[in-house]
This record gives C-alpha cells, sequence and structure tokens, in this order.
C-alpha cells in the first residue's frame, strides 16, 4: 500500500502515562528509516493525567525530488486507516466520534479497563459494559484488533505502549518491515521487555486479536456442584441444602460456610433455616429472589463488628495476598499499618446488651470512652498488635448476647420478614426486597446512613398497602446515590403527593 | 524544573546553514527566534505554549552564548512591558503566552507600545488557544489586533512557512513600526516536521555592545503625542506593512484551473483545505489545486490590493475563517466594495460561525460552495449529503449504547496530589458549616470544582479569587472562601487580592494552595518554593533549594495581613481545624491559610532517582503504598468518593458471594497517605492499610521479620487445622 499520492493516517488514544508520546515517536524513526515521512501532532490539554491524549499522525514515502506533502493536522472521520485505543472504553470513544469507518479502518485496543471517575464513585456497580463495547467496534471496524494488553505487557513488565507498537506493526497497516520496528525498540532503556511485548503482541495482532469475542461467553459460572462434605455436621446440612432449588446451591454453601468461620454452626443451621423458610413460601419461579435473599442474608447475618474486623485481620492468608499485591520480593520484609477508628458505638456494639445500652445512654461514660477512642494507626505485623487482634477475634464467641447482635438481628429479622411477606404475594416484590439487602454496606456513619435507609423503605411497605416491585426499585435506587438525602427523600415524598 | 525537559532537543538550536532540523512546531520557533538575531525573550506559560517557555528555560547556555536575554516573566503583562526595549532601540526581541487570556492580562502595555510603535522588530508569540484542547473560554485574538493595530500572522502550520515567518515577521515589524502578534494554534504548536536551518546570529546590541542611551520624548504615550501617534499609525505604518508584505508576498497565491472560484483562507488553515480538496478530488498531496487559493499569512492587516487582484475574473469566493465576529470575511467585504466588485463572498452564511474548522467542517463547507456556487463542470467525489453522512457511521440505536457505556473523563487531580487531602479538608467543614459559596481560581485547584469535590461556584481569571470574592461576601450566611494558586498568588492576586482586600477590611477566608510550582503548565519554578511535606512515604528528600526564593507568607505579612498559618495539606485534621477555626473566627480582617504540599509530579520527580540509587547503593530505606483489604470492603465506594485519586480504583469483588466492585489502590499508588487520612478524618472503615517495603533491611529487621513470621506461622497452621474441623 505504498501508494504516494495518500496518506496513511492514524489516531491514538491514550491515558496518561501510558507511553503516547513514546509510541508515537517510534513511528516517526520507523518511517524515517523507511524512507517515509512521518507528520504528528497531539493534543495533550493541560498537564493532568486523567484524560486521554489524543496523538494524530499521516505517514507518506517522502518524495525523491524534495517536494513537500501538505497533511493534515485533524483526525477526519471517513479519512482515518488505524484507530488505536489503549483501552477499550476509548475506542467505543473513537467509534463515538466518527473515527472508524467500515469500509476502511483497522481499529486496534486494549480490552482491559481503565475506570472512569463516574464508575468508580458509585454507591454499587456503576462499571459499563465492555462486552458491549467490543461487540459494536467488531461490527462497525475493518478489522478490529483487540486483546488484554495490559496482562500481556504486565507479565513483560513494560508498558501499554510495548504492546501497542507490536500491535500497529502486526496489523501491518503500515507497509513497513517487522525488522525495523525491533531496530527502532532496540535503541532505548529496557528494550527487552519490550521487545518480548512487542513480539507478543505482534504474532497476536497477525491472527486478528486472540480469543476474538464470543457474545455468548459471559464467564458463567452456572456450573457449580455442591461438594461432598468433610464433616458428619457438614454431611447433614448439605443433604439440606439438597433439597433447596439448584439456582441458590452455590450462594447457600458459600453463605453457610460464612458463617461457620463467622460464628459457629449452629449460626450457619439459622441461617439454613431462614433461607429453608423462604423457599417454601416461593415457588420455582422464585428461584432468583430466594438466591439473592440467601446471598445477603448471609452478607448481613456475618455484619462487621469489631470481632468481625479483627479476626478479618489476622486470617491465615491475608498476608501472603497484600505481599503480592504489592509485589514484596520473596524475603523482603513488609510492614503493614492498619487504619482505625472505633467509635463509642462500635465498642458499646460488642459489649453485653444491658452494658452497652448503659454506655450508650451515659453522655458522662461516653464522653469518658471517646477520650480514650478516636483514629489509631496500629502495625498488625507487630506480634503484639497481631496477638491483640487474636484475642478481639476470640471475643466472637460471646457475640450472641452483644448489643450490636441484637441491633443488627432485629433489623435482619424485619427485611427478612419483609421479603417472606412479599414471597407469598409476588415474587417479583420478593426479589425487590431481598436485593435492598444490597443497600447494607459501610462502617459507622455510612453504615447506619445505609440500613436506616433500608427501615425507611421497609415503612413505607408497611404503609403503601398496594406496593409494586417499581416502587422498591425506585427508592432503592435513589438510596444508593451516595450521601445526599436529596434523591432518596424525593423518591420517598413522590408517592405520597 | 518542568514537567518536560528539553535538555536533548535544545542541542538541535545549534544547527547552522543548510543542516535539517527535526522536530517540533515549538522547538522550530525558538530556532527562528535565534536566526532573527533576537535580543531579549520572555514570556509567561500556558498551554499551548507551556513547551515554548520550557525550551527557552532549558537552552540558556545557547541563548548566554549568543548574548540572549531570558526571563521567565512573573505575568503576561510583565512580558509584554519587555517589549518597550524596542521603542528607543534597534533591539529585536520576542515574548509569549496563552491567548486570548494572556493578552488581557497584558492589554495595557500591548497598547501602549502599538502606539509608541517601535523601532527595533517586536513579536508576541501567542498561543491561540481555541478549539478541541482548549482549557480556557472560547475567544479570538484577532480583535486585540485590529483595536490596538498590532499586525497579525498566521503561517501555514509547516515548520519551513513557521520558521520563515517569524524571520519576515521581524523585518515586517520594524519595516512598518509595528509590534506583531505571532499565532500558533494549538495542533500548531505540537507539530512535528522538517526544515532547513540557517545560523543562529547574535544580536546588535546586548550585554556585551551596549546601546547609547537617547530619549525621543514622541514616543512617551501622553497628550498631545497620542494623537500624532494614533495619525502615524495609519499614515505611515500601515502603508509601509501593506507595501512590505506586498513586496514580499508574505500571502500566497496558488493558482488553479477553475479560475471563477476562488477560497481565500488564513495560513494556519491552509493544510486542512488542501485535504478536504484532495478528498473531493480536487488537489493533490502536494497542494496542486484546482481551485485557486489565496492563503493569508498574514491574517491582519488584509491587502485590499492583492485581494482585488484575486478577485478579478472570480464568480465566487469562499473565506475560511475560524471563530466569530467574521472580521476577515466583512473586511474582505469592504474591500471589493469599495472597488466596486461584484464577486459573491461566501463564509459564515455556509460555515458555522462558533468552533474549530476541524477537517469534517472544512470537507463539508468546501463540498457546499462548490455545490452551491458551480455548475456540473465540476465533479466532486462525494456529495454534502454523503460528507454529512461520514460524521458518523453509527445507527442511532448504537449512538445511544455508546453514550450510556463510555465514561466521560473529566479532568482530576493527579495520583497522591496535595490537594486533593485539602479538598476532601473543605468538603468535610461543609458539611458542618454548610453549604459554601466559593470564588474559584485558575490552577490545578480549579478541578475541584468538578467531580468527586464539586466545590467552587465562578473563576474570574489567573489570581482573582479573592477579589472576585469582595462583591459576594456581604451577602452570605458564611466568611466568604477564596481559593487561589501560589502560581496565581504571584501573577497577580498579591495586588488584586490580597492588598485590595486588607485595604477594604474584607474578613473573609483566603486558601493560598502551595504546591511551588506553576503545576498546571507545566512545572515551571515560580518566585516561592515549598517545604518538603510530611508524607507516608519516607525518601523525603530535601527541599529544591534555591537561595533567592520569595515567601507567601512575608508577603502577605507585608500586604497587612495579620491572621495567617501554615498548614500541611496531607494533615486533614489540622486543616480542618484551621479553616473551621478562620471561618469561625471573631476577629477582623483577611484570614489566609497557606496550604502546602509540593506538586506530586515534581515531587516523584525529584524522588525516584533518588529513591533508586539509594537502593542500588544498599542504603536502608522503606517505600510505603496503601492497600484496601478486600475482606473488609463493602464496596459502597465512599472513599473514592472523597478523594477521585487515580490510583485509587475499583476492581471485580474476589468474595463471590458480593456482586458490587470493592475498591482497589493499583500499583501506580505514591503512598502520599490520604487514603489513611481520610479513612480516619472522615471516619470511614478499616479496611486502608499502609503498606512499607523495606529494602536493604538490617540485621535486626531480619531478625524480628523471621521471629514474627513463626510465630503467625504457628498460629496458622493452628487457624487453617481449626478451620477444617469446623468446615461443612
Amino acid at each position: 500500500m505504498s501508494d504516494s499520492s495518500r496518506a496513511i493516517n492514524m489516531v491514538i488514544a491514550a491515558l496518561g502515562g501510558e507511553g503516547g508520546g513514546v509510541l508515537t515517536n517510534w513511528l516517526i524513526a520507523v518511517a524515517d528509516q523507511e524512507g517515509w515521512l512521518c507528520q504528528t501532532t497531539s493534543l495533550a490539554g493541560v498537564a493532568q493525567r486523567t484524560g486521554a491524549t489524543i496523538y494524530y499522525l499521516e505517514f507518506i514515502p517522502r518524495p525523491e525530488d524534495g517536494s513537500q506533502p501538505v497533511l493534515s493536522l485533524f483526525p477526519s472521520q471517513g479519512d482515518i486507516d488505524i484507530a488505536v485505543a489503549s483501552e477499550i472504553a476509548e475506542a467505543g470513544r473513537m467509534l463515538s466520534r466518527g473515527f472508524v469507518s467500515p469500509e476502511q479502518t483497522t481499529l486496534i485496543a486494549s480490552t482491559h479497563r481503565v475506570y472512569g471517575i463516574t464508575e468508580k464513585s458509585a454507591t454499587g456497580d456503576g462499571t459499563i459494559d465492555p462486552a458491549m463495547l467490543s461487540e459494536m467496534c467488531a461490527r462497525y471496524a475493518r478489522r478490529f484488533i483487540q486483546f488484554d494488553m495490559l496482562e500481556l505487557v504486565g507479565r513483560h513488565n513494560t508498558v501499554v505502549s510495548a504492546a501497542l507498537f507490536g500491535a500497529i506493526a502486526g496489523s501491518e497497516v503500515l507497509p513497513f518491515a517487522r525488522e525495523t520496528f525491533e531496530r527502532i525498540i532496540g535503541e532505548g532503556r529496557g528494550a527487552d521487555a519490550n521487545r518480548a511485548a512487542f513480539n507478543e503482541a505482534w504474532d497476536r495482532a497477525q491472527s486478528g486479536g486472540v480469543g476474538l469475542f464470543d457474545p455468548n461467553d459471559k464467564g458463567d459460572s452456572s456450573g457449580f456442584v455442591l461438594p461432598d462434605a468433610h464433616t458428619a455436621q457438614g454431611r447433614v446440612l448439605i443433604e439440606r441444602m439438597r433439597a433447596l432449588p439448584v439456582m441458590c446451591h452455590e450462594v447457600v454453601y458459600r453463605g453457610a460456610s460464612r458463617l461457620i468461620d463467622y460464628q459457629d454452626l449452629a449460626y450457619a443451621e439459622d441461617y439454613l433455616f431462614l433461607v429453608e423458610k423462604l423457599a417454601t413460601a416461593l415457588d420455582s419461579a422464585g428461584s432468583v429472589a430466594l438466591t439473592e435473599a440467601a446471598r445477603y442474608l448471609a452478607l448481613w447475618m456475618a455484619f462487621e463488628d469489631i470481632p468481625r474486623v479483627a479476626q478479618l485481620k489476622v486470617r491465615p492468608d491475608r498476608q501472603q495476598a497484600i505481599r503480592d499485591e504489592v509485589r514484596a520480593e520473596p524475603e523482603q520484609p513488609i510492614r503493614v499499618t492498619e487504619f482505625f477508628h472505633p467509635r463509642v458505638e462500635e465498642i458499646a456494639a460488642m459489649l453485653p446488651k444491658r452494658f452497652g445500652e448503659r454506655l450508650l445512654a451515659s453522655e458522662t461514660a461516653r464522653s469518658g470512652l471517646g477520650r480514650l477512642l478516636g483514629p489509631r494507626k496500629l502495625r498488625t505485623d507487630r506480634l503484639s498488635v497481631y496477638l491483640i487482634m487474636r484475642v478481639l477475634a476470640r471475643l466472637r464467641r460471646f457475640r450472641r448476647g452483644t448489643l450490636g447482635y441484637a441491633e443488627e438481628r432485629g433489623m435482619i429479622d424485619r427485611w427478612f420478614g419483609a421479603v417472606l411477606w412479599a414471597s407469598a404475594r409476588d415474587p417479583e416484590l420478593a426479589l425487590e426486597l431481598a436485593e435492598c439487602g444490597r443497600m447494607v454496606k459501610g462502617y459507622g456513619a455510612t453504615r447506619a446512613r445505609t440500613t436506616s435507609r433500608l427501615m425507611r423503605i421497609l415503612d413505607t411497605v408497611d404503609r403503601e398497602a398496594e406496593v409494586s416491585p417499581a416502587r422498591i426499585r425506585q427508592l432503592r435506587e435513589a438510596a444508593m446515590e451516595g450521601e445526599d438525602s436529596a434523591p432518596f427523600e424525593g423518591a420517598l415524598n413522590q408517592a405520597l403527593a | 524544573m518542568a514537567e518536560r525537559s528539553f535538555k536533548e532537543e535544545v542541542k538541535k538550536l545549534r544547527a547552522g546553514d543548510g543542516e535539517r532540523f527535526q522536530g517540533e512546531g515549538i522547538l522550530a520557533i525558538t530556532k527562528a527566534l535565534l536566526q532573527s538575531g533576537v535580543s531579549y525573550v520572555g514570556g509567561y506559560q500556558g498551554s499551548p505554549i507551556s513547551h515554548l517557555m520550557d525550551v527557552l528555560n532549558d537552552a540558556q547556555d545557547i541563548l548566554g552564548e549568543l548574548g540572549v536575554h531570558f526571563e521567565a516573566s512573573g505575568s503576561e503583562a510583565t512580558a509584554a512591558a519587555m517589549l518597550s526595549a524596542s521603542i528607543n532601540y534597534p533591539l529585536r526581541g520576542a515574548v509569549t503566552w496563552k491567548s486570548t487570556v494572556g493578552t488581557n492580562v497584558a492589554s495595557d502595555a500591548l497598547s501602549n507600545i502599538a502606539s509608541s510603535g517601535v523601532t527595533g522588530g517586536a513579536m508576541v508569540i501567542v498561543g491561540e488557544d481555541y478549539g478541541e484542547g482548549s482549557s480556557i473560554m472560547q475567544e479570538r485574538s484577532y480583535a486585540f489586533a485590529m483595536k490596538a493595530q498590532m499586525w497579525l500572522l498566521d503561517p501555514r502550520p509547516n515548520l519551513t512557512s513557521i520558521v520563515d515567518m517569524v524571520e519576515k515577521g521581524f523585518e515586517l515589524s520594524e519595516a512598518s513600526n509595528t509590534p506583531i502578534f505571532y499565532m500558533m494554534r494549538i495542533r500548531g504548536c505540537h507539530v512535528t516536521g522538517e526544515f532547513v536551518a540557517r545560523d543562529n546570529r547574535e544580536p546588535q546590541f546586548s550585554d556585551r555592545a551596549p546601546v547609547t542611551p537617547h530619549r525621543e520624548p514622541e514616543k512617551i504615550i501622553l497628550p498631545p503625542n497620542v494623537y500624532a501617534q494614533e495619525r502615524e499609525k495609519i499614515a505611515q505604518r500601515l502603508p509601509a506593512a501593506i507595501e512590505f508584505i506586498k513586496a514580499n508576498k508574505l500571502n500566497e497565491v496558488f493558482p488553479g484551473r477553475h479560475e471563477h472560484l476562488g477560497i481565500i483562507t488564513c495560513g494556519g488553515s491552509y493544510n486542512t483545505v488542501i485535504r478536504a480538496l484532495q478528498r473531493q478530488g480536487l488537489s493533490d498531496v502536494y497542494g496542486n489545486t484546482d481551485i485557486p487559493i489565496y492563503v493569508l499569512n498574514v491574517a491582519y492587516p488584509l491587502i485590499p490590493e492583492e485581494l482585488v487582484d484575486f478577485c478579478v475574473g472570480k464568480e465566487q469566493v469562499l473565506v475560511l475563517e475560524e471563530g466569530q465576529p467574521e472580521y476577515i470575511e466583512q473586511g474582505i467585504q469592504t474591500a471589493l466594495r469599495r472597488a466596486d466588485f461584484q464577486t459573491r463572498v461566501f463564509g459564515k452564511d455556509i460555515m458555522p460561525m462558533a468552533g474549530e474548522y476541524t477537517g469534517q467542517v472544512m470537507l463539508l463547507g468546501i463540498t457546499r460552495f462548490i455545490e452551491a456556487s458551480s455548475g456540473p463542470e465540476i465533479e466532486l467525489l462525494s456529495s454534502a449529503e454523503e460528507v454529512a453522512a461520514l460524521e458518523t457511521p453509527l445507527v442511532e440505536e448504537d449512538q445511544q449504547a455508546l453514550l450510556d457505556n463510555v465514561p466521560p473523563r473529566p479532568s482530576g487531580l493527579c495520583t497522591g496530589c496535595p490537594e486533593r487531602p485539602l479538598f476532601s479538608a473543605v468538603k468535610q467543614v461543609q458539611e458542618e458549616l454548610g453549604p459554601f459559596h466559593i470564588s474559584s481560581d485558575i490552577g490545578c485547584h480549579s478541578f475541584a470544582t468538578l467531580a468527586p469535590f464539586n466545590l467552587g461556584n465562578t473563576i474570574m481569571g489567573y489570581g482573582l479569587s479573592l477579589a472576585s470574592s469582595s462583591s459576594v461576601r456581604h451577602a452570605l450566611p458564611h466568611k466568604a472562601i477564596s481559593i487561589m494558586g501560589d502560581g496565581g498568588f504571584w501573577h497577580n492576586g498579591l495586588t488584586s487580592g490580597v492588598a485590595s482586600a486588607v485595604f477594604n477590611h474584607h474578613d473573609g477566608l483566603l486558601i493560598v494552595v502551595d504546591n511551588g510550582y506553576s503545576a498546571a503548565t507545566g512545572g515551571q519554578d515560580i518566585p516561592s518554593l515549598v517545604e518538603p511535606n510530611i508524607i507516608a512515604s519516607t525518601i523525603d528528600a530535601d527541599a529544591p533549594r534555591r537561595d533567592d526564593y520569595q515567601s507567601i507568607e512575608e508577603a502577605c505579612r507585608g500586604a497587612g495581613v495579620k491572621w495567617i498559618r501554615t498548614v500541611s495539606t496531607y494533615n486533614i485534621e489540622a486543616m480542618k481545624n484551621t479553616l473551621h477555626e478562620a471561618l469561625t473566627s471573631s476577629l477582623p480582617g483577611l484570614k489566609v491559610v497557606v496550604a502546602e504540599g509540593e506538586c506530586m509530579l515534581n515531587r516523584q520527580r525529584r524522588v525516584k532517582p533518588m529513591m533508586k540509587s539509594a537502593i542500588a547503593s544498599g542504603k536502608r530505606i522503606h517505600r510505603s503504598r496503601f492497600y484496601v483489604d478486600p475482606q473488609t470492603c463493602t464496596g459502597d465506594h465512599g472513599c473514592i468518593r472523597l478523594s477521585g485519586c487515580p490510583s485509587l480504583t475499583i476492581k471485580d469483588n474476589p468474595d463471590p458471594l458480593r456482586t458490587d466492585p470493592v475498591s482497589y489502590v493499583d500499583n501506580s499508588c505514591v503512598g502520599c497517605g490520604v487514603c489513611g487520612e481520610n479513612a480516619h478524618s472522615a471516619v470511614l472503615c478499616p479496611s486502608f492499610s499502609q503498606v512499607d517495603l523495606v529494602y536493604n533491611p538490617n540485621s535486626f529487621d531480619r531478625a524480628k521479620d523471621t521471629l514474627r513470621q513463626r510465630v503467625i506461622a504457628w498460629f496458622r497452621r493452628r487457624d487453617e487445622q481449626r478451620m477444617e474441623a469446623a468446615s461443612l
């Protein structure tokens, strides 16, 4: 395609820190060595690191008579031969800006995600659907080369630009020899890692991107089979689970296991009893409601009080998980400082109910204790702290008598009672109420806010005789809009009017 | 130390006659200035010409060898005033800034120098921040050129034209005794290409060849001189300019075979015009066009004679002029009507009034023009309808799906930015004392007006937040709050803000965000320095040292401020308490809080190499980063709403029971400690940990670690057995 009458046009969208500038310089150097001219320009905007930088490149054979071609500085709809996106949502943005033409554009994208602030800051799950973007890119691009380049470069310990460079070369839209690309890599720092990433990306681009998108593959884990029991007590419980609809097996099994770890076998039996009760009330049309109710029941019953947090902080596999995450060398010592901020409420919650109530009722006791509490940094890698944590974790055996347990259990019973009540009327209503369990999140004031909103939804259920599933969904979604109470209050009042 | 170093690239500036020079537009301009024999250069950084300042800064050796004087000016007004050296003496000089904001700041000095007139060539290189990628309100510099009578150059965006036009521009300035605007558009600043270099020229006058001081009283802008100066502009300078532009063919005519049509374009848009014609089969890639084109490399003044000549025999012409109002089109209409030419002029009637002339806009406009003006004799490759359809190949349903699934990426604060904890603190104080009306300013801190902080009501200009609060303070239920950067403080906030506020008994709060640099424009140095922060990560290198720094606190005290506190932004509790005190204090007078924290980008550039060499040399150090415990995180993301740090993100929940993603700290974390501070001060959750990796541990570290590992391993075995026994 060395047509000297028209430039080959390329647009690259890269996020900050992904080496878009380096990639552009590499491409200029390749063109130069191949006897081509390459004009580039970029829109970097301000110095901040959160936005996408757009690079635009035009390539044309260097005229022998020294004349200067006139190249454009703007990427233009309908005039792009290669569009490159370092992340899949940016590929979607290319599409939406019209830089991908079905008859002309080869689109190269890494399928990994870099989440935007709106996705990150949602109270629940605000993430977009990348599979849908991949599907659309495949439909509109002349060719679509896609694979997870972040994973690839992670293995080679380099940055995404090296994989993009390989994919651009491997797509062979630019009529340049592979050796020229490789030679350019050889001149920089970290060349070996880059070359390895380049080679692998080249191969994958050649095969059109590996694992071509299959819209039916949603990574479903529906193949769960209840395992055989390890213990005698387990046998009894697992037999009881087998009587439940298959759909909820995984959740109930994991939920029961969680609660044994959280408290004891009796607690898990308690849980299973509630799930069975709901299963009886719901017919087979209610399996989804049953599963979701079982999920949130288990999570709520394993509520995070001080003993639970302490237990999680000393769990056996934690140390290794941290070491892996921070990429510590095998023998490298690490220190782990936890940020705790226990309030009087949390202390009261772990006291026997009567004492806890008395503590909360007494201003003197509250302020006295309050002075001792407050923000604490604790080094859990220190033996002393580790041992204190273990002692706190052991306090869980007294949990059933605590004030915290009484309060949580009261709310759990109220919510679960509502689900049970609804199951007799309408499985859809039961499902919406079950999903409300998802609202129970956070610690301290956040936790108080989320649970109190849930209780107010249950008040509405009590008050509005003909409450509909849509109404519950509306309230739940408004309640999950974050700290600001206006959307939730608005939704509550809407129906009153 | 600026964000981008040009230390390597500036070596190219030594290129001599006949050498091929390859590089960015900005570098080419610098080379052209040296080839023109400038005696002084100055300016104020701002996109898209920040790098011009960085290049000049990094090129001080070369400038010094030639005897070129360089200043990083305090503001655009400072820079504009530098041009006064060219009034009395044949000194060539150039200054640069971001336009139109910088031009506005500089306007007092500019008007005066334009009235006085110059002897030596005086050039203002304006980075025209218009269109995609811009960070300011959308206006043109053209209006200023017209009202002050300064010539405006807008060359074709290839390096050869760019360099030639700088050199010709100085000659034009001297031939017409008029200062010049040299306009660079965003994409032109960053365009790469090549040109054939010429030797650099030493300036005629410099520290080694001083001028002989002499006075020309008629050039001082007092009456009655000013009346004479205005008459001189019209009677002498303008005709001289027109003569020079014609004689030197600064504007270009490219003939084409369809002589009854014509396109008149500004130089900066020429490449886009050629691409559009090429896509319609009316030009090749070398600019051999079928439609005649008249290129205005000098956008102001227009040359009526050239315009009339171009229009001889033309039935229709299209004027391509970005932005509004359509001054050039109006000027062309006037010139043609005065000459009684009946050529039909198309312009803003078929082109968009507002916004950039992108490739698509240009293609559609030129297609419409040819369809409207010509019969079937010109065959187009695509009709206007087909061109319009190129805008997007997407069907409507897919467009909607993309809107829902492509998340916006608004600008935000960098990983570890010292301003993040400040705004977390303001947000927390607001919960108690708010809601707040906040006067914001220009700088990185402008992003506090966006999610997740949503703090700030108005931005009036660089360093003007305190000034803008003075009109609303009497009508607020709380003490007025203004936020200003250290860059804005020195730019003009000290005078128009602090001095005026003290004088007027303003009793509000001013927060000066002191990060040590002009950070938003690329981390250039400013008069003040910042103390190194005490933050979680250790290598707390020495402060960036400079003996001649100026202190913000002393400047405020000198301006009469009595209540002033300096607080590290990373100490959220202390910041909250200080802000609370300032907002509730009954003491009269302005309260200034200097919120101190070194720009993290600059800090990392400083600290990373030190960290590397310390590890390599066997020194015992530790590096911090944060970690979210996925087992205790419940996925409500309150921490993210309070922070917005790029390294604090989310990932799939590893807990199969939970469905919402958990918060997650990725490996770009620099260990600034804000996550922990927020977890404490907002009483968030027990999920955050600070992990310190110890490098080159000593034997005591190792012994402690071994003991701990053994004890923990013993417990782990016991725990595992118990869990096994209790499992299902």
